[in-house]
């Protein structure tokens, strides 16, 4: 089995499956192929879960359904595409990435990116490397009057 | 450059809030059938009388295939409104034809017992036919035209309007003389 996967990963012609490398599927390769297939599909009855997860009785038919077309020769792009046919793309629990779906991938990328900016400006501005736009205000320099140092010992005496 | 964004700025969630609003109108429950204008999936299933029936021998009629379930409640809704087809249009222009979803033969047949309606109902254990057709839940109805093509899907449950209109049109499209 692995000199076959060396093979096929090398030469992609011979990765289309031809009908004799289907008699080397065994119980276990198609159960693992079905689960791999059934993750990546959406029940449609609960539709944040994959149908691999799902209780749901019409997902443990889709299950069936994509057990026997595995055990039957198709591959699971081809399983996935049939799904895709009769339900529409939200079926796949990843959009596809083409057209509108990019955005989904896209815009959490762009809006890290713009936020990070943002932040990155703000701090500069923050930690004084850019002057900001109005100038610090300047401490008053004359000495405390009076009254107000006989205030301040006042409040100080007070707390103690 | 700095007093243009101060008025930009705020208005950046403008556009979000208007993708949110437009994604308000949208329901979650109704999603986009991808099977319109295709051929309608053939299935040759045993009706609950233990016929076998084929959609291709409903060939050159209007069929109006209705996925319903004894439990359904919405279903129960519906069901007068194919009832009246049935009576209203005569079986060799349009079939009713309804396929019963996760459900079992017995409790469809006390369905139809009580709440009257003769037209066949066929059997899809382990929803074979309901997943080639990319049913979701019930009821869904699909009107396949003459040629039995997938011409509109239901979702929900049906009303008089919606299948009136939906099968005259359907009817007028397949009329001798017109097209074919």
């Amino acid at each position: 089995m692995l000199i076959a996967a060396v093979m096929l990963a090398a030469d992609p012609v011979a990765a289309a499956p031809r009908p004799q490398d289907r008699e080397l599927l065994s119980p276990a390769e198609v159960d693992h192929l079905t689960a791999q297939v059934a993750a990546q599909l959406r029940c449609p009855v609960c539709r944040n879960q994959a149908v691999l997860e799902s209780s749901s009785g019409l997902a443990r038919q889709m299950q069936t359904v994509i057990r026997e077309k595995i055990a039957a020769g198709e591959t699971p792009e081809q399983v996935k595409a049939y799904f895709v046919s009769r339900y529409g793309g939200w079926i796949l629990l990843k959009p596809e990435p083409r057209g509108i779906n990019l955005l989904v991938y896209l815009l959490p990328a762009v809006a890290v990116l713009f936020g990070g900016g943002v932040l990155f400006r703000q701090m500069r501005r923050w930690t004084g490397s850019v002057e900001s736009e109005q100038p610090a205000p300047e401490p008053p320099d004359e000495a405390l009057s009076e009254e107000e140092e006989a205030w301040l010992r006042r409040q100080i005496g007070s707390a103690r | 450059m700095k007093g243009a964004a101060r008025w930009l700025i705020p208005l950046l969630p403008i556009p979000v809030l208007a993708l949110l609003a437009f994604g308000l109108t949208r329901s979650a429950q109704v999603l986009p059938s991808a099977i319109i204008g295709e051929m309608a999936p053939d299935f040759a299933l045993q009706t609950m009388e233990g016929d076998s029936l084929a959609l291709s021998e409903l060939h050159g009629q209007v069929v109006v295939l209705n996925f319903w379930a004894s439990w359904c409640i919405p279903c129960r809704e519906e069901h007068p409104v194919l009832a009246r087809a049935t009576r209203e249009y005569s079986e060799g222009d349009v079939r009713v034809l309804g396929v019963l979803y996760q459900d079992d033969a017995a409790s469809a047949e006390r369905f139809m017992m009580r709440y009257g309606g003769d037209w066949t109902t066929v059997l899809d254990p382990g929803s074979r036919t309901a997943i080639d057709f990319g049913v979701y839940g019930v009821p869904e109805s699909f009107f396949l035209d003459a040629e039995g093509k997938i011409a509109h899907k239901q979702i929900g449950p049906l009303t008089w309007p919606l299948l009136q209109s939906t099968v005259d049109s359907l009817l007028a499209a397949s009329a001798p003389g017109v097209g074919s």
